[in-house]
């Protein structure tokens, strides 16, 4: 009677614990050799199950519990909320992004405090200049004193209605131009600027001319000549 | 150098009181769930180690990192799961690199110096045919050996392991006749040997 076939369903028989059935039972009915084959396959899988089963129901060493709860009561206090989770970090990352890309913005549409550096300054001359173009909503008048530096806000753009320039004032006129800060703020701004323009205070322009040097010109038909 | 802290006024006894009852709790939580669960790492560590001592270092390491993150784990429900895969990472690592340090192959070579075994039971009693099952067991994928283990430990069903890997009971099933399949492949030849001896 030819087993070759019935071999791997032994196998799968023995593998499953469960009892031959249909035609490998039939032919196990028939065949003593596949018989024993199914019982060396039986025992060898019994032996396996019990092998495992010794390796892993052990009995707990006595000393292990006590080993760990010695240590988790040395261990330092868990530390809830202080290692974040990703979801934690993740949120944190986009906060942090999203307060930097609109970090230029923000800078604009506030008033900044004025940066006093007056130490730097040596001229104690401080004017209130209108603007040129009389558009007092448009643009804030700049506050000057003798010295070139005037710096708007972080680069922002002086044109902007609510942008403050950051100013070099010297220390004695710092409460004028807090003053004026303020005012600033309450939009009070035509009362401010014609309140404070004085027409004496303002000196024309003076621009030296420019100095350009004569002019060497030659024909190109003497040159080519040369 | 002193240190400077920020202060909320008022706030600082009542936060640290209430942080330190929250610590007892989370203790007192996860001590319940050691002696029901430390066996468990124990187990399975000793199913991939088969060595006492090193199962023991393993649970005792996984379960100290359970601690540590016990805080951070939402459903403790999961707990069981969550430590039998951090005991069964821990003790392959540990495997691997035990494999690393000796070769323990020794007494692989030389299998004929036990007498040879008549019955399964003396069969797997055998330190010979246990070190072929510990070799066979060691080649078996990860998924497999960690399913034909828990299957292994009294008291568990195949329910239960579905549970504990969060995997279908029909992929239980699926992998632990696989894993038998493979470790009777593994070891047949060596059956045979024995008992023709």
């Amino acid at each position: 009677m030819p087993c070759e076939p019935y071999q791997n369903a032994l196998v799968e028989a023995a593998a499953s614990g469960l009892e031959p059935q249909g035609e490998l039972r039939a032919h196990l009915a028939a065949c003593p050799a596949c018989r024993a084959a199914l019982a060396q396959e039986q025992s060898l899988f019994s032996s396996i199950d019990t092998s495992l089963h010794a390796a892993v129901n052990v009995e707990i060493p006595a000393s292990l519990l006590p080993r760990i709860r010695t240590q988790i009561a040395e261990e330092p206090a868990v530390t809830r909320g202080w290692i974040p989770s990703w979801l934690t970090v993740a949120a944190a990352a986009a906060v942090l992004v999203a307060f930097i890309a609109a970090r230029p913005l923000w800078r604009t549409g506030v008033v900044p405090a004025p940066v006093h550096t007056a130490s730097n300054v040596s001229s104690p001359a401080t004017s209130v200049l209108p603007p040129h173009d009389q558009n007092l909503n448009a643009a804030p008048p700049a506050v000057t004193n003798s010295a070139p530096a005037i710096r708007t806000a972080a680069g922002g753009n002086p044109a902007s209605p609510n942008a403050m320039p950051e100013v070099l004032v010297p220390r004695d006129q710092e409460a004028l131009l807090v003053s004026y800060a303020e005012q600033w703020t309450q939009r009070r701004r035509a009362p401010l600027v014609a309140a404070n323009f004085d027409p004496t205070n303002l000196s024309l322009l003076q621009i030296a001319p420019i100095q350009i040097d004569q002019l060497d010109v030659k024909l190109m038909t003497e040159e080519h000549a040369q | 150098m002193q240190e400077l802290v920020l202060i909320q006024p008022g706030g600082t006894l009542r936060s640290e009181s209430a942080r330190e009852a929250a610590q007892a709790e989370t203790r007192r939580e996860f001590e319940e769930r050691l002696a029901e669960c430390g066996p468990l790492a124990y187990r399975v560590a000793r199913g991939v180690l088969r060595n006492s001592a090193d199962a023991e270092d393993v649970a005792q390491e996984a379960l100290l990192r359970a601690y540590r993150s016990f805080d951070r784990l939402r459903d403790r429900n999961r707990f069981r799961a969550w430590l039998v895969r951090i005991s069964f990472r821990i003790a392959l690592d540990r495997l691997r690199s035990a494999k690393r340090r000796e070769q323990r192959d020794v007494l692989w070579s030389q299998p004929a110096h036990q007498p040879p075994a008549a019955t399964a039971e003396d069969l797997a009693a055998s330190s010979e045919f246990q070190l072929h099952v510990d070799r066979a067991l060691a080649e078996l994928p990860e998924k497999l050996r960690l399913a034909l283990l828990l299957a292994a430990m009294d008291g568990h069903t195949i329910d239960e392991i579905s549970t504990l890997l969060v995997i279908p009971v029909g992929t239980v099933k699926s992998r632990i006749f696989i894993a038998r399949k493979q470790l009777a492949e593994k070891l047949r030849c060596h059956v045979n040997l024995t008992k023709t001896r």
